[in-house]
């Protein structure tokens, strides 16, 4: 039976599974969810993701949520592209973890502080907070010197093979891009940085992902 | 050479670490850094730090930073002088649901405790600034969404990746204990509201390991 992922094509934490299973291809069913429509908080979808949030995994009966979490499962599980250390490897897993953990707390809050003012909102036909947007690419401008510092001595964020903390980035990177945010693409002010985000952005994968997308 | 913990001693996060160093038994050396002299901001510590945060760690050369990846390595080198605070990794099931407790961490509790701790504690405490209460009870309301989603887990399960402790329970102890102790926020360790949370909170809180450092280092 294929993997189902209960989610959306066009919502970026169900984007950041879908580049893995199609990096690793592993066949998989997309279901949508009626995410609009409150289905996630009915007791049936509560009790496989008690937060009511997408995306959530049934692999043949095991229920997983948090998109990073169903990441590393199908990383693991699955043959193809690494994805992560070598496991036996103490200083390597920890590296990795390192950089999942920089995605986390120097990406991610600011990344889709952007997403959510700057598409989200438009999706709902409301208007975007530019003060807060201005406050999140501040921030957020600032913590990629950090990442230009990492991606100066080294290809990938974990070292010198592509991670799932490379790829974490791809869905809100792509939609900061799409709605003119682009410090990830400012190859004068930060060389590396804009290096490394085109490699992992023309990854066939993720193009795979956004053309899904759009034609959801 | 001995593990040392470059951060501060009373920081959240350096507490974090400090915590699960106890619980493996590792002996460490602590370094204080000179936060109010901007000495995690100059070029010689972002040579280690690139983010310019605190803490960072030097295991006999060694550097690693991004506190919840220090932990993670401090369980898996010691693994067998203390408790197993993550699933064998052979047990990919299990695994993913510790990933997933993790992640329940990470998405649904950090930002809005540390948002809280800083208005409600760290601000008039450190700072000699006021707290911006409309700020507080935008982000204990965004905290509070997420409680219920808690009680369900544990109403069905000792711990958050099941019948054993690990470190997804014990990563929100360092700002929960705050914002509940310092902050005076009931929030989980309301009982009568969420029974199941309560009890699991006062489980990890009670934990040896963790009161040899609760107050500092």
């Amino acid at each position: 039976m294929p993997l189902k992922v209960h989610g959306l094509a066009q919502s970026s934490s169900t984007q950041r599974v879908l580049v893995v299973l199609k990096e690793k291809n592993v066949p998989y069913e997309l279901v949508p969810v009626d995410f609009f429509g409150g289905e996630l908080k009915s007791p049936a979808s509560l009790a496989k993701s008690p937060f009511g949030q997408i995306p959530y995994i049934d692999d043949d009966g095991f229920v997983l949520y948090e998109s990073l979490a169903i990441c590393k499962y199908i990383a693991a599980k699955y043959a193809g592209t690494p994805l992560l250390p070598d496991q036996s490897d103490v200083k390597a897993v920890a590296l990795f973890e390192e950089a999942c953990s920089v995605e986390e707390s120097n990406f991610h809050p600011f990344a889709t502080g952007i997403v959510i003012e700057k598409y989200g909102k438009a999706l709902r036909g409301l208007e975007p907070n530019d003060k807060l947007v201005e406050e999140y690419v501040f921030k957020l401008d600032e913590k990629l010197d950090g990442y230009e510092a990492i991606l100066k001595r080294q290809r990938f964020l974990a070292g010198d093979h592509v991670t799932l903390a490379d790829l974490a980035h791809l869905p809100s990177g792509q939609i900061m891009g799409d709605v003119g945010v682009k410090l990830l693409e400012d190859a004068h002010k930060r060389p590396n940085v804009s290096r490394w985000w085109k490699e992992i952005s023309s990854l066939p994968s993720w193009l795979a992902v956004i053309a899904d997308a759009k034609a959801a | 050479m001995v593990f040392k913990l470059f951060g501060n001693a009373r920081s959240r996060p350096t507490l974090r670490v400090a915590h699960i160093l106890k619980e493996m038994q590792v002996p460490f050396e602590f370094v204080a850094i000179d936060v109010q002299g901007n000495e995690h901001k100059t070029a010689e510590y972002l040579k280690k730090q690139p983010f310019g945060q605190i803490p960072y760690i030097d295991d006999d050369g060694f550097v690693l930073f991004e506190t919840r990846a220090i932990c993670k390595y401090i369980a898996t080198k010691w693994r067998g002088q203390g408790p197993a605070l993550f699933p064998d990794p052979s047990d990919l099931k299990a695994t993913a649901l510790f990933d997933q407790a993790l992640s329940i961490e990470y998405s649904n509790f950090d930002n809005a405790a540390v948002n809280i701790a800083v208005e409600k504690v760290y601000k008039p405490k450190y700072l000699n600034k006021p707290t911006d209460e409309a700020l507080v009870a935008e982000q204990v309301s965004k905290l509070e969404a997420k409680l219920e989603g808690y009680e369900a887990i544990l109403s069905k399960q000792k711990y958050l990746a099941g019948e054993y402790v690990t470190l997804a329970d014990l990563y929100h102890i360092t700002f929960g204990f705050y914002i509940v102790e310092e902050g005076g926020l009931m929030l989980f360790t309301d009982e009568a509201k969420y029974p199941n949370m309560a009890r699991w909170w006062k489980d990890i809180t009670s934990r040896p390991a963790w009161l040899a450092v609760k107050g500092g280092l």
